[in-house]
Parts: structure tokens; C-alpha cells; sequence
């Protein structure tokens, strides 16, 4: 839920492109005596990767309890016996073969950068998916020390696992840790130290081997193994077309294609199936030799959570208690309690007045009204900004951050996968859209984890349009609780059903299939205190970086508009839109210009005027309802050009505007004429 | 190619066996008794027009065969050793349409059913039958006649291998085959053929189990993946 500084992407180039053909580089141009090693954090999704990375360098990546976390890489220095490294955090694999766009930023990651050393981070209870990755390392010829993490679960589970044994078999390093606990830190340092070694993993693929032989005489040289590029080529990745293209002649293409048919042929399957399925009976023969497992009783309250979240049919009052719980502590401790702390008391009678004061003294009007006037400084970019958006937020991020951790997020998906199918998606979207409910610019990042590029384009339009991040979503959640359940109501079924409308709509325009439904569920685990303290910190100070710098250009933008005297005319020429077609006063205008910028502003701004009575209930409801749906924030905005290009972003804008603007009309009328009491 | 004479011959008997088979059954006979009666009878003319072209030739060849009976009047009736043979031929056609429907998921199958038919030793039959559950219907639902495999079995038989939409949740299996474009995804987290697996349930979504790790999946994708009871 944060655009780190230090991340960077390997965006939609092609594999190997950068360095086709050429030697291994070190590290980016810089010619520092001492040489950066490169090291990459590399295993399975949601093994804990991040939690590593964070020990490692100091440096805090978001950790969560669902696969799919990182979706971008992060990195970060460390030194180590007087080392110097550029560890990177990449994204979960299952296979280096990659299936989504998060997959593939590690397989390039690897081809493109080839990493000193990889540190392998494995789910000790997984062990033959954690070996299948191994393999693939060992294939590419990138030197690795395994860290079999997670060993207190394992053990809870009764499992053992004969690491020494495991390590004479792949002649690496093998160490056991237990992240969060630090646990096995100082042995996987020392393992780093000694440098990593090439694992001694020989896989013999039978009737294929010729082939991959074959294959491999046909490659350019590149940065790891061409037996490894081979066995890609062969399981029929499509991600290395483009570098094939570029660096071999149509008729070597024309050979390799041939080449793999014949193979097909020869195994009479699927090349992919069939080196997969070796790589895993591989895996399989030295688990039997090193694993161990005596069943184990689960603890009960695990194994009732377990059972109860995704219950066919207790799993639905579960989501609403969850909901309850998050609307009790968001909107009524956070966007009630908190807020009308820090607005009136701290804000309205120390902050503001002794501001107002010290102002007093300095003979500019001007710089006291740029300050502490109608549209100033403290008393409206900062109040609206920390003392109504922040306790808001902050509560959001507390209770997301615990149902992050707890593993419950993906648990949602089953049970509204259905429900995401009307709208084009499969319920693996359940997980951008809610951390849309965090930060709609993080959630368009990991809609990467998403397979079809379809999907993708559905569930980044979908957060534009109806989905209301933390910040807009607490002061909702709180002008409504000021309101009625009825307006609560017609709130969330008007969100819901532009949701769906919208995703249908979407999903019949839009060519293609949706992807079908596959998403790895992880066990249900006690969020760590410490975890969810840390990340809310992180959070929040990446919210007031984000947000105040653009409330405060808000507040600038109405300052000047008004002192020029243009903010009564642009009210004006709003006018047909804004008390017309909307039915609000005319000083909303202001809301949705500043909503421009963020719609939570834009919220705050609301949220102000109701409080003081300048809002009717009908227009309170309209007013919210056109924000949620309102044009996303600058920055999801241009995180969206990022992703998707400039045009699917102003496309994305030429139909979510208007159709706000209609929907909020048509609202406005519907209560009005059927004189519906809110 | 054209066939043997003597296979052409064979398969000519059974089409006309078959047809018999199926005139007989429009009774509402109970699978056991279809035409085995005295006065189980058809006229040629009925017959005739069921099989398209029948020659009576071949008919003529067939009575003194001993498959059928001619009676004088223009009726046809089975002799026993007929009527066994109807009946093992038109279980064979029906358990091809399952095959070809079910598993493979065909749409057009019932010309590739008539030629399977003839085709299949008695060994490969009860394979198959086995395979798919000793099924009790063909696809249009008609009753397909028992054969010595299902008999062995007097409660009610639960197929040999299943696709997981026809699996029991809480139970462990042994992966036998997958039939879905989620292959590759299945086989990266250690799904495949020869896997054991546990059934953890299947509404709202299916929750498969697999070693340690837990994957929810819909059912389009459970459709394809065919599994058999996991002895332990």
C-alpha cells in the first residue's frame, strides 16, 4: 500500500532484451570501488520473501498473509562482513515459467540481471514446491543458499525435515528459519558470506534431453544457462517469443517450432506437462529422503476459523460480522471519536485559534488569510488532511492490516467468486478491489496479479469508477452514520450496482474470456502485533506524504480562485451541474473541484459542510454517491498511464465523469420524486 | 478400406440386432426381459424401416444363423442366442456414448459410437464400464443392460475414477488424469497426475487440498479434474 521510492519495474519489456547476447554487468553504472553483489530474494508466493528482505536491509517492505504482496520489485542495500549488496525483493513464482505479469517481473529479473547469489526462500511444510523452484535455479546455473522458513509451523504441523541430508543432496546451503522471530537470521548471514553455490540438481528429462540439446544449439547467448532458455522454449513460453524474434532468423524460429513438435510427439503429451511433472518427481524423490511428517492436531481456533470463513453458508454472516466490526471501528471510533477529538478540540480550540493568533500579529492580511483564512493553510489543508483524514485512514489501516495478516482476504475470494464472474472477473480480483478499499494506487499495481489482460482492464476501470479508498471511505462511512440506515443503504446499493452494471457492461464490450478462478489460499495465522504496528506506521506516514502536499495545492488552487474572484464565477458556469442537474448548493462546487485532485479531499470538503448543516440529508446522499464514483486521484490517475498507457487513462475518464455527473443526477431526481426519507 | 467380409458381415447382424434391441424396448420392458418373450415380435416392415435399408437377404442369412427368428406372417422375433448378442452389442454402443460424452465431451459422437461398438473386446467393455461408474443410463437415457462387471457389486456403485465435481468433500484422492486449461497452473503448485488430494469442499467455490498448500477453484475447472479413491 505504498509506492516506495527505491521500487523500480521491469515493466512490459521483453525478456533479456537489455542485455541479450551480453556478459553479466554489474549493478547499475555506477563505479564505486567496492562492487554491489547483486542478490535476489527469489520462492514460492507468500513464503515470506518480504519479511526476509525487511531483516536484511532494515528496510520494510509490506508484509501480508496472501500471496501476491509484492508485485513490484523493491530493493535496498545491505553490507554484510564487509560486502557490499543490492538485495532485491521480487515477486512470488510458482514456476519460472511465468502465468501473470507479477510472475514474469522475477522471471526477467533473473534472465536480465543475473543476481550474484539467490537467497531462496522456501515454505518449509512445502517442500516439494519449494525443490521445484531449486531445480529451476540449478537449470539456470545462478549460485543459491535455500532458507526453509516458516519451521515453527512446520513443526506445529509435525513435520521434520533432515536439512543436513538436504543439503549434502542439492550441495548447498540449507538453513531453517523463522522469520518474524528472527530465528535462523544469523546462519542465513553466514550462508550469504560464504557465497552460494550452484545447486547440484540434475535433472534428466528422458526422450527430451535430445531435444532440449537440440534447442539449445540454436540460442544466442544470454545471461544463464541455454539448457535452462531451452527447457522454456520447449515448455512454450510464450513471454520469450519477442527475444527469440530479435535475436534469431526465421527459419532458426522455423526449426525450434519443428523441434518442438517433434518432441510433443515423442513424449506424447505436452513438453511443459512433462518437464514440470519431472521436476516435481525429482522434488519428489528427495523429499521422500529428507521429510518426514507425524499428523498433528490442529489448534481449534485455527480450525474453526478456517472452517467458518469459507463455510458455504456461516461464511456470509462471518463477512457481514467483519464488516460490522470495520464499520464500528472505522467509522465510529475513527471517523467519530478520533475525528471529532482532533477537529474540535485539538484543531478548533488550541491549534486553529493559536494560529489565528500568532497571525494576528504579523501585518500581512494576506499571509494571516493564506494561512489561517477560509481556504487556508492550517485551517483547511492541514485540518481537513490531519485531523479528519488521518484518524480515518490510520483506523482503516489497523483493521486492514490485521485481516491482511490474518489470511482472511483470500478467503473472500471463494466466497464471492460468483459474484465477480457477473462482472467479467474471477474472484482472485476480490484481492485488488478490496485493497482498493486501502489505496486505489496500490490496488491498480496488483491487479498484475491478475491472469488475462482482460481482467486486468476490468478490474483497474472497476476501481476507477466504484470503489472508494480508505481515506474517501471513512469520511463516507461517517457523514452517513450521521444520516440514516436507509441512506447507508441506498449508498451501498447504488455502489454496488454501478459495480456490477459497470463490470457487465465491461465484460460484454471487452473481447475475450475471463480467466478461470485459481488462487492459492494461504493458513489462517494470528496477526503479529508488531507486523500490523509497523505496517499502519509505514502507511501513514506514506498517506501524509501523499496526501497533505496535494491538500495543501487544493487549498491553493481555491485560495488563488478566490482572491481573484473567479471561484463565485466557475460556481457559476457549474452551476447547471452542481444545484441543477446534482441539486446541491452552489459552494459543493468546491468539493468536487479539490475532489479533482483526491476524492477524499474532495469528501473532507463534503463532510464539512454537512457537519455544519449546509447539506440536506437528500443532498448529503446525492453529494456522496457522485464522489465515490467521481474521477480516481491524480495518483491512481497516473498510475494508471503507467500501467496501461495514456489512452485506456483517458478513455477510463471520458466515461467515468460524465456518468457520475449523470448518475448523481439521476439519484437527486429519484429521491426527490419519490420523495424518499433519508 | 473396405472391411473383411466376414467382419462386414458381423457388423451388418449386429446393426439389425441392435435395431431389434431398441424396436423391442419401445415396449417399456424392464432391461432383463426386452424381448424375450414368445410374443416379442416386430413386423419386417417396422424393422426395415428402422434400419434404413435392411436386405432381406441378410435377414434370411441371420435365421438360419440361429440369431433370429422369421415367423411366418412377415414378424421377426430373437432366438435367445440373438438376444444376448442385441443386448451386449447395445450395452457396448451405450457405454461408448457415455465415454464419448462424458469424459470427452464430445458433442458429435453417435456415428463414431456405432463404429466403437464393434470394435471393443469384451476385456476393454467392462474397462470401461469400470472406468465410468458401471453408468445405468446412455446420455439419452436410455437403460444400458448390466454386464457381469456391475453385478459383482449389490450396493450402490460409486465410480472407479470421477471427475472432483462428482467427489465427496473430505475425502482424500489420488489424481488420475486433468482435462482442463488450468493444467499448467494445477502442476505449478504440485497438482498432477499421481498427486494425493483432499476434497476440502465445494460451495461457494471448490477448496482442494494439496500436500500443505490450500487452492480454491471453480467448478469448470473441478469438471476436469478426474481423480480416484485414495487408499491408504
Amino acid at each position: 500500500m505504498q509506492a516506495e521510492d527505491q521500487e523500480m519495474t521491469s515493466g512490459g519489456k521483453g525478456p533479456l532484451k537489455a542485455k541479450a547476447g551480453g556478459k553479466t554487468q554489474p549493478a547499475q553504472g555506477s563505479s564505486a570501488a567496492q562492487p554491489l553483489s547483486r542478490l535476489a530474494l527469489v520462492g514460492n508466493p507468500n513464503v515470506g520473501k518480504s519479511v526476509i528482505f525487511g531483516l536484511l536491509t532494515g528496510k520494510y517492505a509490506t508484509v501480508s498473509n496472501y500471496p501476491g504482496t509484492t508485485v513490484e520489485v523493491t530493493q535496498s542495500n545491505m553490507t554484510l562482513g564487509g560486502k557490499r549488496y543490492l538485495v532485491v525483493d521480487t515477486p512470488g513464482v510458482n514456476n519460472l515459467l511465468p502465468m501473470s505479469e507479477d510472475e514474469r517481473v522475477t522471471r526477467d529479473i533473473l534472465l536480465e540481471q543475473r543476481p550474484d547469489i539467490t537467497v531462496q526462500v522456501g515454505d518449509a511444510k512445502n517442500l516439494r514446491r519449494t525443490l521445484s523452484i531449486t531445480i529451476q535455479l540449478a537449470e539456470m546455473g545462478l549460485p543459491a543458499v535455500l532458507a526453509l522458513n516458516m519451521e515453527d509451523e512446520a513443526m506445529d504441523s509435525g513435520i521434520t525435515i533432515d536439512k543436513e541430508a538436504l543439503s549434502r543432496a542439492l550441495e548447498i546451503q540449507v538453513v531453517g528459519t523463522v522469520a518474524p522471530q528472527r530465528k535462523g537470521l544469523k546462519e542465513l548471514s553466514a550462508a550469504i558470506s560464504n557465497g552460494g553455490a550452484v545447486p547440484a540438481f540434475n535433472v534428466n528429462y528422458g526422450k527430451a534431453e535430445e531435444y532440449i540439446g537440440k534447442v539449445a544449439s540454436y540460442l544466442p547467448p544470454a545471461n544463464i544457462s541455454g539448457r535452462s532458455i531451452a527447457l522454456m522454449v520447449l515448455s512454450g513460453d510464450k513471454s520469450l517469443a519477442a527475444w527469440l524474434k530479435a535475436n534469431l532468423d526465421e527459419k532458426a524460429i522455423e526449426d525450434i517450432e519443428a523441434l518442438r513438435d517433434e518432441c510433443e510427439l515423442r513424449l506424447g503429451t505436452q513438453a511443459g506437462l512433462y518437464i514440470n511433472e519431472t521436476r516435481l518427481k525429482k522434488a519428489g524423490e528427495i523429499v521422500a529422503a529428507v521429510f518426514s511428517k507425524v499428523p498433528q492436531r490442529e489448534n481449534a481456533i485455527i480450525a474453526f476459523l478456517s472452517k467458518a470463513t469459507i463455510h458455504p453458508v456461516w461464511g456470509f454472516p462471518f463477512l457481514l460480522v467483519v464488516l460490522a466490526a470495520l464499520y464500528e471501528f472505522v467509522g465510529v471510533l475513527g471517523a467519530g471519536v478520533f475525528v471529532n477529538f482532533l477537529e474540535h478540540v485539538i484543531f478548533g480550540q488550541y491549534l486553529n485559534p493559536m494560529f489565528t493568533k500568532v497571525f494576528e500579529l504579523i501585518p500581512v492580511p494576506f499571509l494571516a488569510e493564506l494561512f489561517v483564512g477560509r481556504y487556508g493553510i492550517i485551517t483547511m489543508a492541514f485540518t481537513y488532511s490531519i485531523a479528519i483524514v488521518l484518524p480515518i485512514t490510520t483506523t482503516f489501516f489497523i483493521a486492514f492490516s490485521i485481516l491482511e495478516d490474518s489470511g482472511y482476504l483470500p478467503r473472500l475470494a471463494i466466497m464471492t467468486n460468483k459474484f465477480f464472474n457477473m462482472m467479467g472477473l474471477s474472484g482472485k480480483a476480490v484481492l485488488p478491489m478490496v485493497l482498493g478499499l486501502g489505496c486505489g494506487t496500490m490496488a491498480v499495481m496488483t491487479t498484475r496479479i491478475l491472469e488475462g489482460k482482460r481482467d486486468r482492464l476490468i478490474a483497474i476501470f472497476l476501481l476507477s469508477l466504484a470503489i472508494p479508498c480508505s481515506a474517501q471511505l471513512g469520511v463516507i462511512l461517517g457523514m452517513l452514520g450521521s444520516l440514516s440506515m436507509m441512506a447507508m443503504a441506498i449508498w451501498l446499493l447504488c455502489v454496488l450496482g454501478v459495480l456490477l452494471l459497470g463490470g457487465w457492461l465491461a465484460a460484454r464490450i471487452l473481447p475475450g474470456k475471463r480467466s478461470e478462478f485459481f488462487l492459492e489460499i494461504p493458513p489462517i495465522r494470528k496477526p503479529s502485533l508488531q507486523n500490523v504496528a509497523l505496517k499502519t506506521a509505514n502507511r501513514a506516514v506514506w498517506y501524509l506524504k501523499e496526501a497533505v502536499p496535494l491538500f495543501i495545492l487544493g487549498t491553493l488552487v481555491l485560495f488563488t480562485l478566490d482572491k481573484l474572484n473567479m471561484l463565485t464565477l466557475i460556481e457559476r458556469a457549474a452551476s447547471p451541474l452542481i444545484v441543477g442537474l446534482l441539486g446541491l448548493p452552489p459552494k459543493a462546487t468546491e468539493a468536487f473541484i479539490i475532489g479533482f485532485l483526491r476524492r477524499d479531499y474532495g469528501a473532507a470538503g463534503l463532510f464539512d459542510m454537512s457537519r455544519h448543516g449546509l447539506l440536506t440529508h437528500v443532498q448529503a446522499l446525492v453529494s456522496i454517491v457522485t464522489i465515490t464514483l467521481f474521477l480516481p486521484c491524480l495518483a491512481s490517475f497516473f498510475i494508471i498511464i503507467k500501467e496501461k498507457g495514456i489512452r485506456v487513462a483517458l478513455s477510463i475518464l471520458a466515461i467515468i465523469t460524465p456518468f457520475a455527473l449523470i448518475f448523481g443526477g439521476f439519484l437527486n431526481w429519484a429521491l426527490r420524486h419519490f420523495n424518499v426519507a433519508v | 478400406m473396405r472391411a473383411a467380409p466376414e467382419t462386414e458381415k458381423r457388423q451388418f447382424e449386429d446393426e439389425v440386432l441392435e435395431s431389434l434391441w431398441e424396436l423391442f424396448e419401445k415396449g417399456g420392458k424392464s432391461v432383463s426381459s426386452v424381448g424375450a418373450g414368445a410374443e416379442e415380435t416386430v413386423s419386417l416392415e417396422e424393422l426395415s424401416s428402422s434400419l434404413g435399408n435392411a436386405q432381406a437377404l441378410g435377414l434370411d442369412g441371420m435365421h438360419k444363423d440361429g440369431l433370429i427368428e422369421i415367423i411366418p406372417g412377415g414378424r421377426v422375433k430373437f432366438t435367445e442366442a440373438g438376444r444376448l448378442r442385441a443386448r451386449d452389442i447395445t450395452r457396448r454402443h451405450r457405454l461408448a456414448e457415455r465415454l464419448f460424452a462424458d469424459i470427452l465431451a464430445l458433442n458429435e459422437y453417435e456415428e463414431d459410437a456405432c463404429r466403437f461398438e464393434h470394435a471393443i473386446s469384451p476385456e476393454v467393455e467392462e474397462a470401461i464400464c469400470t472406468f465410468l461408474g458401471h453408468p445405468p443410463t446412455c446420455p439419452h437415457n436410455r437403460p444400458i443392460p448390466r454386464g457381469n462387471c456391475c453385478k459383482l457389486y449389490t450396493k450402490k456403485v460409486t465410480p472407479l475414477v470421477a471427475s472432483l465435481a462428482d467427489s465427496q468433500v473430505g475425502e482424500d484422492y489420488k489424481v488420475v488424469f486433468l482435462r482442463t486449461p488450468m493444467i499448467d497452473r494445477l502442476a505449478s503448485i504440485g497438482l498432477v497426475a499421481g498427486s494425493t488430494i483432499r476434497l476440502v469442499q465445494k460451495k461457494p467455490s471448490y477448496v482442494v487440498k494439496v500436500d500443505e498448500t490450500t487452492i480454491a477453484v471453480e467448478e469448470e475447472v473441478a469438471k476436469g479434474v478426474f481423480v480416484k479413491k485414495h487408499e491408504s
